[in-house]
């Protein structure tokens, strides 16, 4: 399936990037070229194979005990909000 | 401040400001004034710290006065890649999208480090969210390459690996995901040290592939890497992937000689590599191999059949996480925020312009890599490939304690040269990628020089958590060779800029 | 109300409703599920947020073991198979009370699978199987402007993002919804004995969406469905299936196909509505959460937990009913709470009269608990006190009448029936010195019907009890008062 500007579309939309279309036929060469090295797996016979989604091994560590520890610096981080209304942080209204 | 005072390591730093032969207010001035000469030709910061550095070292010198007794890394300068949070310090992972971002606190790395009483003098210039090989890619600055400004510094970590190989300060922090760490080290010619998945605490480490990414510490001696990697690992509550098998390592053990050891060389793969791997690099690897073998070591031949695919697998793992790790830049609750009209052009614009080339591609291919129809041929086989390359290792260091192999198939390339072709700067990892998705660790050492002085590193890979090993092996080379002492003629004491 | 939908009953009987629900109870921890922020409801906007449940960058989740123990008990209850190993995913979408741009869930390894509940429905019992329960995150809350013109802003609270959730789903088992009422009543019940959720809906700790569809009856495959959203009671949940259900047989025998979509149910008008907002196809890109680790259960803790779990409804419904011999009705009734139920054992043991004590409790405390709310817990009777009076009732100590009197005022006045019968006099009159007295003094206050009854009027005397009775305020003896009052008339007239 080759990657064309339609399918870049598609997940630029997906991924909530706007692309624009000149640069949308650029991505869906390289996504391409990528996609056609990585098609390499494929050669491979990974039948009972479990995937790997992590390397970690071992004893797990404890879970966190159910006791409320309030963030400090709480004005420190709603202060790096680009909008706030008082409290709150705002976003134009979903339509 | 003499040339020696830069080019002194960080274990001899701190034992003169313990002692008080020097106070650390000293040692900070002069890495800034190193700094002042060379960090604006270099690129090599983004945020500098001079005032907040000063500071820091005249407590350090009030305490010593005070008959407290101080931390291991006393007095010693530290720079910080700007993918570390530092509170109340701006960290912007070289993007846009993060231009005004402070953290209100500090990442696990930092406490660190301040515990052992460091002083952390900037946040140093890296590729957007750590997605590169070059640093080109930062939306501030490209860094350039100590010993060649025409050339790259490698990346992701370029401004860390270029700070400590033009001695504006003895030791850095980077990450590394997919060989950010072991690359511009091998390209500026200093250690560069990626510990095992899980030694060091990602608490604070912007996330790019959750999976992959590890803090990992740059120094100019094999001692100084194992000092900061002994103060930086181990088990942190606030990070359910750290563990507690990371443990600080003794120096003494890096004085062991490496007789006995098993030194295994992936033969296979460097003739796969044919003329894409560098005569320099080559016959940089033959004579390392050949000088432990002089010590005492035995060398072997191991096999990682799967490693040649490893490329394959990371540019759909890594890219996958990431898309995910970077959704939160939405212009919600922090960064710049762009865009007028709805909810959703909000977020497209914001996103849009906020992020660069580079991770607008890897977002979209990561997107593409596990949207539905595609997960199973994509995302889920790559796991399961990497689950292969993972055995691989792990086979071959259960025959020998270090497999010796380059960090990449060349020196530091020129500016721009790859800049167009992410396919072409994809492949210049395919030495350090595999060892990230096994979750080993890695260890870039300077070996040497090329015909045209560009350093050139070669990669020790260690049994999990076995950190120390590699770093024994590296000690060895560096007490015959240590190439990390010759410095940049632009770093060089009395020289101008370039 | 389906009686008057638009679909005929000939046409509804011809079909037959398949429901599903997913309910989302937020579970009783302090904190939140990767967070140690408070999860107490009420706070100020964004005052019980950190860096982590804002999405700051960099910070990583951490499992609240409290939370895992919790869902893990849920999953006990209803008999799920509880996975020795789960896997958190995460669900990508972008919304801006979503903060990190994915939702933190299980996906295709949840913590429990299969299980089921029990409820009673016209036909008779019926147990509606589990797919699965699984951890996961709430979001937090945006604030939508109503219409107000010239506002355009939607304002976004994070006190409630991250805030530890379970989500059940049901299979396609309920067929109506009553049945689906009564399943999310026993399911709320459940959770409550386990003391894992409040089950409170009006502060959203349990929430639920229902799947619906129809099929002609007879027919294997399930008919295409719709879901549901915004359904804020469980009596909205009721209403917005039958309605639902209507729609789709009225639309699909005019010849019409169901549209696969989500609805909103608005509760003032009494309708499902198709969303406003244009849905794109959900690509959720679920993948295996890589900052957590898979969630690894000990086979020996989860066998202590399951024997320290508390008796559930419905063993306890079986044991009183077995131990105090009252109808399975009544000890439905009583079992509605761990602490109702225990509130009647009490009282059941002190007042020696186990169904006596259950009326008491169903009508007089029930009554009072409807009027004023509020639960067993801080009903102004203590069980003990209760008990007592009924004691005194069934051993005829005080009349019927006297027992609700007293049962007045001891829901203002702390102190035992016994002492308040002396404190208002109260004490029954038997004695027939007394009560001839009372007798002559209603005879002599009513002459007229006093005259009628001697003239043969004898419906008139039951008037001469009553107002005897109200004389003696209840406390005269019934019979004895009779008799006294026929002793007086007999010998004022001799
Ligand atoms: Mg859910
Ligand atoms: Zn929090």
């Amino acid at each position: 399936m080759p990657i064309d500007v339609t399918v870049v579309h598609k997940i630029a939309s997906l991924a909530r990037l706007k692309i624009e279309p000149k640069d949308e036929e650029r991505y869906a060469r390289e996504l391409d070229a990528i996609l056609g090295y990585v098609a390499q797996l494929q050669e491979l016979d990974v039948t009972n194979i479990e995937p790997t989604s992590q390397v970690t091994e071992g004893a797990p560590p404890p879970l966190r005990t159910d006791e409320v520890c309030a963030f400090g610096e709480r004005e420190e981080a709603l202060g790096q909000a680009p909008d706030r209304d008082g409290d709150y942080f705002t976003v134009p209204q979903v339509v | 401040m003499s040339a020696d005072g830069i080019l002194a390591s960080a274990e001899a730093i701190a034992a003169d400001v313990a002692s008080g032969k020097r106070s650390a207010v000293e040692v900070v001035t002069s890495f800034l004034a190193q700094a002042d000469r060379t960090a604006d030709t270099l690129r090599t910061y983004l945020h500098r710290m001079p005032e907040a550095a000063l500071e820091t070292a005249a407590a350090i010198d009030r305490r010593r006065a005070a008959k407290e007794s101080l931390g291991p890394l006393a007095g010693v300068p530290i720079a910080i890649k700007d993918n570390i949070c530092v509170r109340g310090v701006p960290t912007t992972c070289g993007s846009r999208i993060l231009e005004r971002y402070c953290p209100p606190y500090d990442a696990h790395v930092i406490e660190r480090l301040r515990a052992a009483d460091a002083v952390i003098v900037g946040k140093t210039n890296c590729d957007e969210f750590a997605m590169g090989s070059s640093t080109e890619n930062s939306a501030y600055a490209v860094t350039r390459n100590p010993w060649d400004p025409e050339r790259v510094p490698g990346g992701s970590s370029g401004g860390s690996a270029a700070t400590v190989a033009a001695c504006e300060a003895p030791l850095s922090l980077g990450s590394d995901t997919g060989g950010s760490v072991r690359q511009p080290a091998a390209f500026c010619g200093v250690y560069g040290l990626k510990p095992t998945y899980g030694a060091v605490s990602r608490y604070g480490l912007v996330a790019f592939a959750s999976s992959l990414d590890q803090i990992g510490p740059f120094a100019r001696t094999a001692r100084d890497t194992a000092l900061v990697q002994s103060a930086i690992c181990g088990r942190d509550a606030r990070d359910m992937t750290s563990r507690a098998e990371a443990t600080p390592i003794d120096l003494n053990d890096l004085e062991r000689p490496v007789a006995g050891l098993t030194i295994g060389v992936p033969r296979a793969i460097l003739d796969e590599a044919g003329d894409a791997l560098a005569p320099s690099i080559r016959a940089a690897l033959t004579s390392a191999a050949s000088a432990f073998e002089r010590a005492g070591a035995t060398l072997i031949d191991v096999a990682l059949p799967h490693a040649r695919y490893a490329i394959a697998t990371y540019y759909l793992i890594a890219p996958a996480e990431a898309s995910s790790n970077l959704a939160r830049y939405d212009g919600v609750r922090y960064g710049v925020r762009r865009g007028d009209g709805d909810l959703r052009a909000m977020y497209e614009a914001t996103r849009g312009a906020g992020f660069g080339r580079e991770v607008t591609r890897r977002i979209l291919l990561g997107t593409y890599a596990l949207s539905a129809g595609y997960y199973d041929a994509f995302y889920l086989r790559a796991q399961k490939v990497r689950t292969l390359i993972r055995q691989d290792f792990l086979e071959a260091l259960g025959r020998c304690d270090a497999i010796l192999m380059p960090v990449t198939p060349t020196p530091a390339f020129p500016i721009g040269e790859k800049a167009d072709d992410p396919l072409a700067m994809y492949l210049s990892d395919i030495f350090s990628i595999p060892a990230s998705l096994a979750g080993v660790p890695g260890l870039s050492f300077p070996a040497t020089f090329d015909a045209t002085g560009l350093p050139i590193g070669l990669q020790l890979v260690g049994r999990p958590f076995d950190e120390r090993t590699i770093l024994r092996v590296a000690r060895a080379y560096e007490r015959e060779h240590d190439a990390a002492s010759r410095v940049p003629p632009l770093a060089a004491a009395g020289g101008g800029a370039p | 109300m389906t009686k008057s939908g638009a679909a005929g009953n000939a046409a509804r009987d011809r079909y037959e409703a398949v429901i599903g629900l997913e309910v989302h109870a937020q579970l009783k921890t302090k904190t939140k599920i990767f967070c140690a922020c408070s999860t107490s409801f009420g706070a100020s906007a964004n005052t019980q947020v950190c860096p982590l449940c804002l999405g700051l960058p960099g910070v990583l989740p951490v499992l609240n073991g409290r939370a895992v123990e919790f869902a893990v008990m849920t999953g006990l209850a209803v008999g799920a198979t509880i996975h020795p190993r789960s896997v958190f995913a995460r669900k990508n979408y972008f919304y801006p009370d979503l903060p990190k741009g994915y939702q933190i869930s299980q996906y295709d390894r949840p913590l429990c699978e299969g299980g089921g509940v029990a409820i009673r429905t016209a036909e008779g019992p019926k147990v509606i199987g589990l797919v699965r329960i699984h951890l996961e995150e709430d979001a937090g809350k945006s604030l939508h402007p109503e219409g107000r013109e010239g506002v355009s802003t939607t304002r976004v609270d994070l006190n409630r993002a991250g805030v530890p959730l379970i989500e059940i789903v049901s299979e396609p088992e309920l067929r109506t919804g009553e049945e689906a009422y009564q399943y999310l009543t026993k399911l709320k019940q459940i959770l409550i004995y386990l003391d894992v959720c409040d089950g409170n809906m009006e502060e959203g700790s349990l929430r639920c969406d229902a799947n619906v569809s129809v099929r002609p009856r007879g027919q294997a495959e399930f008919g295409t469905k719709t879901e549901i959203k915004n359904l804020n009671s469980f009596r909205y949940v009721e209403k917005a299936i039958a309605y639902e259900i209507d729609r789709q047989i009225a639309l699909l025998e005019s010849g019409g196909r169901v549209v696969q979509e989500t609805l909103l149910w608005d509760s003032a008008r009494g309708v499902a509505e198709t969303m406003r907002s244009k849905e794109e196809a959900h690509d959720y890109r679920y993948f295996p959460e890589p900052d957590l680790l898979p969630l690894d259960l000990d086979a020996a803790w989860i066998e202590r937990l399951r024997a320290s779990l508390p008796e559930l409804p419905d063993a306890l419904r079986a044991r009183l009913v077995r131990a105090h011999g009252i109808p399975d009705y009544d000890a439905e009734v009583l079992t509605e709470t761990r602490a109702l139920a225990a509130y009647y054992e009490e009282t059941a043991a002190r007042s020696g009269h186990p169904k006596l004590a259950s009326n008491w409790i169903m009508t007089e405390v029930n009554a009072v608990r409807n009027k004023i709310g509020g639960s067993i817990e801080t009903f102004p009777i203590r069980a003990d006190r209760l008990g007592d009076l009924v004691g005194m009732v069934a051993a005829g100590r005080v009349s019927g009448k006297i027992g609700k009197q007293l049962f007045e005022k001891m829901l203002t006045d702390p102190e035992g029936p016994e002492a308040l019968v002396q404190k208002h006099g109260l004490l029954p009159i038997d004695d027939d010195a007394a009560l001839r007295a009372l007798a002559r003094e209603v005879l002599a206050a009513n002459p007229g019907p006093t005259a009628e009854f001697r003239a043969g009027k004898e419906k008139t005397f039951a008037y001469l009890v009553g107002q005897a009775m109200k004389q003696s305020r209840g406390r005269a003896h019934p019979e004895k008062l009779q008799a006294a009052l026929r002793a007086v008339l007999a010998e004022e007239s001799s």
